[in-house]
């Protein structure tokens, strides 16, 4: 297990909602170090939980609705937000990646430093491309995403 | 069941469970009941992700399989393979012997992680009356981490074999484009070996509460895959509990029979009566015969029997399942290793073709349909998951579960109409994943 990855979550058929996915695959195009694994997880929340485990950081990077303007990325932590989704859980899929790292931490397999790129869409509709809005900046979400790894992040409002 | 419990002429039930994802397939619960009177009595599907066949027309054959295996982040491995099976169908194509149990192994992987998951996060947490498995980490520790444990080897074998944990990315039409090395299996081996314990304590757990899962029964039509003597998930006919001679799988239009129902916009199934029920215990009904001996014992010692009709049983048919799929994978292994993995790449030639594909998911036979033309491009989909074969069942559960619970306290009688939803493992919500936060 490397002591970093960075993992993409969401379905790019879905438009916005995959740009996590996006994000990941322009990411494995540029140089990192090895000591960095780059996942995608696709829409399967839980399986996160078996990430987590034995690394020091985990970098999210995610659609999230954060009442911002469309293409906005906001860098946060778990402790900086609550979910607004309302779960009766009836079913595996309506997994929420803030559970699941509040399960890790309870087991006590969660990493110390755990980092969450929200990404405000514009659409989340069946579609393979990302709305102009989140295309054009795909390269800022790599950029701030990289300035993470480099240590020398500040927080992007 | 009890339904001892005095009739209150004067209260009032009022549930109304929704779901509040933006986006296809979520359900609701819904209840009105006056003075003991049932006025309202609902499973709600607004919408289902039929989207996807449109997405994949136009698409070369080649690229089928990876579409679909967005669809759901937790059974993309069984529409990977509803894909393929249909695409060499369509297309005549016949796969080696090694890449059948290979596939093989992937779906128990796929088996083994869905029940894991489902039992252990979302049906313990009620029998061991907790909101969730997170406060069930801290009353129940162990049995969390056994269950973490069972899912991370399901994940294993999905990665070792199909290329990635998620969506599988070695999957070919014909093939693999990789292949397991013999390290790799013995190592996976291992892990399986490892797992039949941890299943005997998860069965343990399950026996000391399965007595809190309600006794209700529904005479009820079960529709798997039937292929004997085996106990099939990938490969087999269409059977039904009210029937002697399956049906091919080329015909299964003919056994969903899906129409157009007021109170859901996903599409209902049905096929000998008004509805008929799809997933684990579906499966143990038409093959229990066929169970591998830790199986078999499991479903002894968790008083589960053929002919079961009470649907929260689903659960019990899950982890019988689980020692199902380990054994069986287990002796693929070693298949594998006592003749060597062979190097192979799948060379495919399209031709135009229908073809259909049917495979057990964890939560039900799922089939899917494709037309191609002469080069081998889609020109038509049909996919029919095994959720939507569930919902009129669901519904016709609540007729009849509803009026022997309605006297009961609201909180109780939408708790156990939840655990009623949960049992059928349902695949709701299943392509969207986004975040919904506030900033504290």
């Amino acid at each position: 297990m490397k002591p970093t990855a960075i993992i993409g979550m969401g379905n790019p058929l879905m438009s916005d909602e995959g740009v996590g996915i996006h994000v990941i695959a322009r990411l494995q195009g540029t140089a990192l170090a090895d000591s960095i694994d780059v996942l995608d997880l696709g829409t399967s929340g839980m399986r996160a939980l078996h990430e987590l485990e034995g690394r020091d950081l985990v970098v999210f990077v995610d659609c999230a609705l954060m009442g911002t303007e469309p293409g906005t990325i906001r860098r946060f932590t778990p402790d900086d937000v609550d979910t607004k989704k309302i779960q009766p859980r009836l079913s595996l899929h309506e997994g929420d990646l803030l559970n699941t790292i509040a399960l890790a931490r309870r087991l006590g397999t969660s990493p110390a430093r755990i980092v969450i790129f929200g990404i405000e869409p514009q659409m989340i509709d069946p579609g393979e491309t990302l709305s102009p809005e989140l295309a054009a900046r795909l390269d800022q979400y790599v950029a701030a995403i990289r300035q993470e790894l480099d240590g020398t992040s500040t927080p992007i409002a | 069941m009890s339904t001892a419990a005095p009739t209150t002429k004067t209260k009032t039930i009022d549930i109304n469970v929704r779901h509040v994802t933006r986006l296809e397939g979520h359900g609701n619960i819904v209840v009105r009941a006056k003075d003991g009177v049932i006025e309202k009595n609902e499973w709600q599907v607004p919408e289902a992700p039929r989207f996807f066949e449109a997405m994949v027309r136009g698409r070369s054959f080649e690229d089928i399989q990876t579409v679909v295996s967005r669809i759901c982040g937790i059974c993309s491995v069984t529409h990977s393979f509803a894909a393929l099976k249909a695409i060499e169908d369509a297309m005549d194509i016949e796969v080696s012997e090694q890449t059948s149990i290979l596939r093989l192994l992937t779906h128990y992987g796929e088996q083994l992680e869905s029940h894991a998951l489902h039992v252990g996060y979302l049906v313990a947490p009620d029998l061991l009356n907790q909101k969730s498995v997170v406060p069930l980490a801290a009353t129940h520790a162990d049995l969390v981490k056994t269950v973490v444990s069972i899912h991370r080897v399901g994940n294993l074998v999905m990665e070792k074999t199909a290329g990635r944990k998620t969506h599988p990315i070695r999957l070919l039409p014909g093939g693999f484009s990789m292949l397991p090395s013999e390290t790799e299996l013995r190592e996976l081996k291992q892990a399986l070996q490892d797992t039949l314990p941890r299943l005997e304590t998860l069965a343990a757990a399950i026996a000391d509460v399965a007595g809190a899962l309600p006794s209700f029964e529904r005479d009820t039509e079960y529709v798997a895959l039937v292929n004997p003597p085996t106990y099939p998930f990938y490969e087999g006919q269409i059977g039904s509990t009210d029937i002697d001679t399956p049906t091919a799988p080329a015909d299964f239009e003919s056994v969903v029979n899906e129409y157009v129902h007021p109170q859901s916009t996903a599409k209902w199934c049905k096929w000998h009566r008004e509805s008929y029920a799809v997933g684990a215990l579906a499966r143990y009904n038409l093959n229990a015969d066929y169970l591998q001996p830790l199986a078999a014992g499991a479903a002894r010692s968790l008083g589960l029997t053929k002919g079961a009709c009470n649907p929260f049983l689903n659960n019990v048919a899950q982890v019988v399942e689980c020692f199902q799929v380990v054994e069986r994978s287990l002796q693929l292994i070693d298949v594998l290793l006592s003749t060597g993995i062979t190097q192979e790449r799948p060379r495919v030639t399209p031709k135009a073709g229908v073809g259909v594909g049917a495979v057990e998911a964890p939560r039900g036979i799922l089939f899917h349909k494709y037309e191609f033309d002469d080069d081998g491009i889609c020109t038509r989909a049909n996919l029919c998951i095994p959720t939507n074969q569930n919902h009129a069942n669901i519904q016709h559960d609540f007729e009849a579960f509803v009026p022997q619970i309605i006297d009961r306290d609201q909180a109780e009688v939408r708790h156990l109409m939840e655990m009623l939803v949960r049992s059928y493992d349902p695949c709701i919500s299943c392509s969207t994943h986004y975040l919904n936060v506030e900033f504290v």
